[in-house]
């Protein structure tokens, strides 16, 4: 069992997930994609999130205090206007 | 101790004045002019306009209790990099382009200097306080991407600032490094020592 954070739009919330096997950037923002569309993720139902909406975002991926699999995804920073 | 804030904009002025508490000499380098629309969500007032970013806020602390300050009105490049960052003890990077994050970075792992970094994305939404020895500078979605300006996101800048100055006095007290994800729900520490 991992814990997969989504930052979108100014809310952030915390979901379990189940992995069977290693997941890609890419595997995390489609698994991300449908978990928001679903309403499986607490306080972000949003039904016609467009399957770009993560195309830009980071993933992060740290271990925890006991050990457990905590994967981020968020937006980009720094930005990089001049 | 010698704590060099590199930029002093939305959120490097506001971590500054949540670190005037710090037994520590707080240098500013910035070579921006404030502007008018800065003081919605920069730490300056109106006499600032028109002065160097890094002058001005050093005026501003002499109006506070015992705070030592220094500041440099200088762009931060190859050539004066060592220089002006050579005497510290401590870099926040508070810039707000990718260039001059990688420069700093580049300089402080030559020279082994500890490096902690600051940001938001581009959309105001999300900041990121992470140390130089977990930090990779994200790419840009696309050239030249317009920042966060004015005041609509000031609270998600004053958060991130905040936590931006927690970071600098864990390490000025207790030597730790910790970084953080923030946004306007939470703060989330994500790793450290």
């Amino acid at each position: 069992m991992a814990t997969l954070n989504i930052t979108y739009d100014g809310m952030s919330a915390d979901v379990p997930v189940e992995l069977e096997r290693p997941v890609t950037d890419d595997d995390v923002r489609r698994i991300a994609t449908e978990l928001v569309r679903s309403g499986g993720v607490p306080g972000m139902h949003l039904t016609g999130l467009s399957n770009e909406a993560f195309r830009y975002f980071v993933v992060d991926r740290f271990r925890g205090a006991r050990g457990e699999e905590r994967i981020y995804l968020r937006p980009k920073v720094p930005f990089g206007a001049r | 101790m010698r704590i060099i804030f590199c930029g002093v904009g939305a959120i490097g002025s506001q971590a500054a004045v949540l670190c005037r508490n710090l037994e520590a000499s707080l240098v500013f380098i910035d070579f921006d002019r404030v502007e008018s629309k800065n003081l919605l969500a920069q730490a300056y007032v109106k006499p600032s306009v028109g002065k160097n970013k890094a002058e001005a806020l050093k005026l501003q602390f002499l109006n506070l209790h015992g705070v030592k300050t220094e500041s440099f009105g200088v762009r931060i490049t190859r050539d004066n990099v060592e220089a002006l960052c050579g005497g510290a003890d401590l870099l926040v990077d508070c810039f707000d382009n990718q260039d001059s994050r990688v420069l700093l970075s580049e300089f402080a792992r030559r020279a082994g200097k500890p490096l902690l970094h600051g940001a938001v994305s581009a959309d105001g939404t999300f900041g990121l306080v992470r140390w130089d020895e977990r930090f990779t500078p994200d790419a840009e979605e696309t050239i030249g991407q317009a920042t966060c300006e004015g005041g609509a996101h000031l609270p998600l800048l004053g958060l991130l600032a905040a936590t931006l100055a927690r970071s600098v006095q864990d390490f000025a007290k207790q030597g730790s490094r910790r970084d953080a994800l923030v946004n306007l729900s939470s703060v989330v520490p994500t790793s450290g020592t």
